[in-house]
């Protein structure tokens, strides 16, 4: 008996379902969102250099679309993720200086504070393990949330973005095409800005053409450089990526203004005191100032740092402790000129210049 | 015309309801309640407790964070909890967010029932739906902004040391230190009687959670040697090894 009440409530149901669809209720209700049907939105493409690694970044839990890359650009370049209006993504993060910032030495935020940290740049971030300069995220689709509510960043509250997305014209229209339903929730937001950035993928410089056996050919200084760099540089900056992904002191002295203890911040321990991530030397050529806080102006300052201006301390990494007791590399003058030379090489202009990223 | 066609669905429904007997297949729900207890007392915000460091302590704010739950049954099959929806925050000075109700859980007869401790930090964040908890983490203030990361349990309050008369402040905040340490924990409870689960019954448990083990579990926990644990990790995993420890069903 109570089987057959079963089946005759669902054919019910089915009726009433239908019923949607005969026109002549519709109209009924206001305050829904018209979807445009039928908006096409086709997967992207995520294009892996013959030379990289493997991604880091689940893709099949967040493959990009055309649609949610374009929200996420949407949500990157706009102020309404801050508390002000103005600060966006892309005010800290500049895409012709590959996504950094460097009129100021540390990021500025909302009604100008001053951050303690320079903005890094954003560059084959599908391939990274932590992030941050500390890795204080560790995963990107939560990295995020610290910008947004950062006090001296956009000091907005992530509910709050959500309301003013909600309440926008254009936001829930944009959100169900990129995601299919109706609804304008965080998952979908940090979903969008995700895919955004994992398809900035940094890797047609010359240095990469180079790795991939592409036709071009280093001038002597360049391959002097490289080959420098193999051996006093690359046991940090390892790989077609400059980085081992570690957490390591390279002997900055301790700034007294942001006394940054660095990656002890996240785990506690003592032992990670002013450790920093080693970071991508991708498109270094832009992205100065360099270090954490910015401190250095120029390559050559920073290779100046490497051979004169290390501190010790219980941190330091022994790479730099030398055999006679004395720390830093030893690097010639002209050494310097070939290394910076090397850098240059890995500069990828068609990243810095691809309209898929910019803002206008 | 639809409107008739709903009456009828329900009108059925109710009427497969009122049939029920032992063999009711329909999804039902349960009630979890969760009581913050000192012992077999009950907690009460801004009263004093003693620890066994003989320290008394005030407990002013305490908020958790549970998820991932799972319900066992006898044959040791299993019934888990949509994850994006097992998120929640109990938060001691809010009745409302001590009742978690879970709602179409598949019929049966369950003996377990298992749950977390904070996030679990392992797990993508997308396959384990807590981006969308996100926004709630951070009303209750359960969120470290810095970090992207969650605090399991913020517990805060004033103690006055042993033989001391001054009371100081302690902070206990407690969650995962980036992918280094991993202090999400699994407490898996013994349901004293089993639960039975199908649309006609009401069921409802009891999760009381001892909050005096935190001071006094496996690991002592002593606030005179130190009072402000946040991101701490010496005290911090014994804190979670603890709280592991300090819940239990009645
Ligand atoms: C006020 C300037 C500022 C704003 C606004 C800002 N950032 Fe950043 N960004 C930074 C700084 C500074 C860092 C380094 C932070 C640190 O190490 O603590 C950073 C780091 C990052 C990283 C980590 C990169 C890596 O390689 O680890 C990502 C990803 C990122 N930002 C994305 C964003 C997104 C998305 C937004 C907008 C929601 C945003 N940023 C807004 C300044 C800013
Ligand atoms: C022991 C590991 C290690 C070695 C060896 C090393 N570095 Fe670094 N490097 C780091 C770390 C860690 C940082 C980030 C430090 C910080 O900001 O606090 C860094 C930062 C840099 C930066 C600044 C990057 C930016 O985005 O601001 C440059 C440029 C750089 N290194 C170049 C070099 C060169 C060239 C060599 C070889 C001569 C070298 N490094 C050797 C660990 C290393």
């Amino acid at each position: 008996m109570k089987k057959y009440i079963y089946i005759i409530s669902i054919f019910v149901f089915i009726i009433g379902c239908s019923s949607d669809n005969d026109g002549g209720e519709s109209a009924v209700d206001d305050d829904y969102t018209e979807i445009p049907e039928e908006v096409s939105n086709n997967l992207l493409n995520l294009q892996i250099p013959s030379n990289f690694p493997a991604p880091t970044y689940d893709i099949s839990q967040n493959p990009p679309t055309e649609k949610g890359f374009e929200l996420g650009k949407k949500l990157f370049y706009d102020g309404k993720l801050s508390s002000t209006g103005v600060i966006s993504c892309g005010f800290c993060h500049i895409q012709e200086f590959s996504f950094t910032h460097h009129t100021h030495i540390t990021s500025h935020g909302v009604n100008g504070r001053i951050g303690t940290r320079n903005a890094q740049p954003l560059q084959n971030l599908a391939f990274a393990q932590d992030f941050n300069w500390d890795g204080a995220a560790s995963f990107l689709d939560a990295q995020p949330i610290i910008p947004i509510t950062a006090e001296d960043e956009m000091n907005e509250s992530i509910s709050n973005v959500l309301r003013k997305l909600q309440e926008d014209e254009n936001y829930p229209i944009l959100f169900a095409q990129a995601f299919g339903t109706e609804g304008v929730t965080s998952e979908r937001m940090f979903k969008a800005l995700s895919q955004f950035m994992i398809m900035m993928v940094a890797g047609n410089s010359k240095f990469d053409k180079w790795q991939r056996g592409e036709s071009v050919t280093f001038t002597t200084d360049e391959e002097a450089g490289r080959s420098i760099f193999e051996a006093k540089c690359s046991s940090c900056h390892a790989g077609t990526l400059q980085t081992d992904h570690s957490f390591r002191n390279n002997g900055l002295p301790i700034d007294p203004e942001f006394n940054d203890i660095g990656r002890e911040r996240v785990t506690g321990s003592p032992e990670d005191n002013r450790k920093f991530k080693v970071p991508s030397l991708r498109n270094i050529d832009t992205t100065f100032p360099y270090m954490h806080d910015g401190r250095f102006r120029t390559l050559r300052d920073v290779l100046d740092f490497y051979t004169n201006g290390m501190v010790n301390s219980p941190t330091l990494d022994a790479q730099f402790r030398n055999a006679d007791g004395t720390i830093g590399l030893e690097i010639s003058n002209t050494e310097k000129e070939q290394l910076i030379a090397f850098l240059k090489t890995l500069t990828d202009n068609d990243f810095l210049l691809d309209q898929r990223f910019s803002e206008f | 015309m639809k409107k008739i066609c709903l009456l009828i669905l329900s009108t059925c429904i109710l009427l497969s309801c009122d049939s029920d007997d032992n063999t009711n297949r329909e999804p039902g729900s349960l009630e979890l309640r969760f009581e913050n207890k000192i012992g077999s007392e009950n907690l009460i915000l801004g009263t004093p407790f003693t620890n066994s460091s003989n320290e008394q302590y005030v407990v002013n704010e305490l908020k958790y964070i549970i998820s991932n739950i799972t319900l066992t049954r006898k044959d040791g099959s299993q019934f888990i909890y949509p994850v994006a929806d097992s998120y929640a925050v109990v938060n001691e000075e809010e009745s409302s967010s001590k009742m978690i109700t879970l709602t179409n859980i598949d019929a049966g007869t369950y003996d377990r029932i298992t749950f977390g401790f904070g996030v679990d930090p392992t797990k993508y964040p997308i396959e384990s739906g807590t981006l969308n908890f996100v926004p709630t983490a951070e009303e209750a203030g359960m969120l470290w902004s810095w970090s992207a990361g969650y605090k399991f349990i913020k517990m805060e309050g004033t103690y006055t040391p042993e033989n001391g008369t001054e009371s100081n402040d302690f902070v206990i905040h407690v969650g995962s230190h980036g992918a280094n340490l991993d202090n999400y924990k699994e407490i898996e409870l013994a349901i004293g009687e089993d639960i039975k689960i199908n649309s006609a019954t009401a069921s409802s448990k009891i999760i009381s959670f001892d909050v005096s083990q935190v001071f006094n579990g496996a690991n002592t926990i002593r606030l005179e040697d130190k009072a402000d644990i946040q991101v701490d990790p010496i005290n911090a995993p014994k804190i979670a090894q603890n709280i592991q420890a300090a819940f239990s069903i009645n």
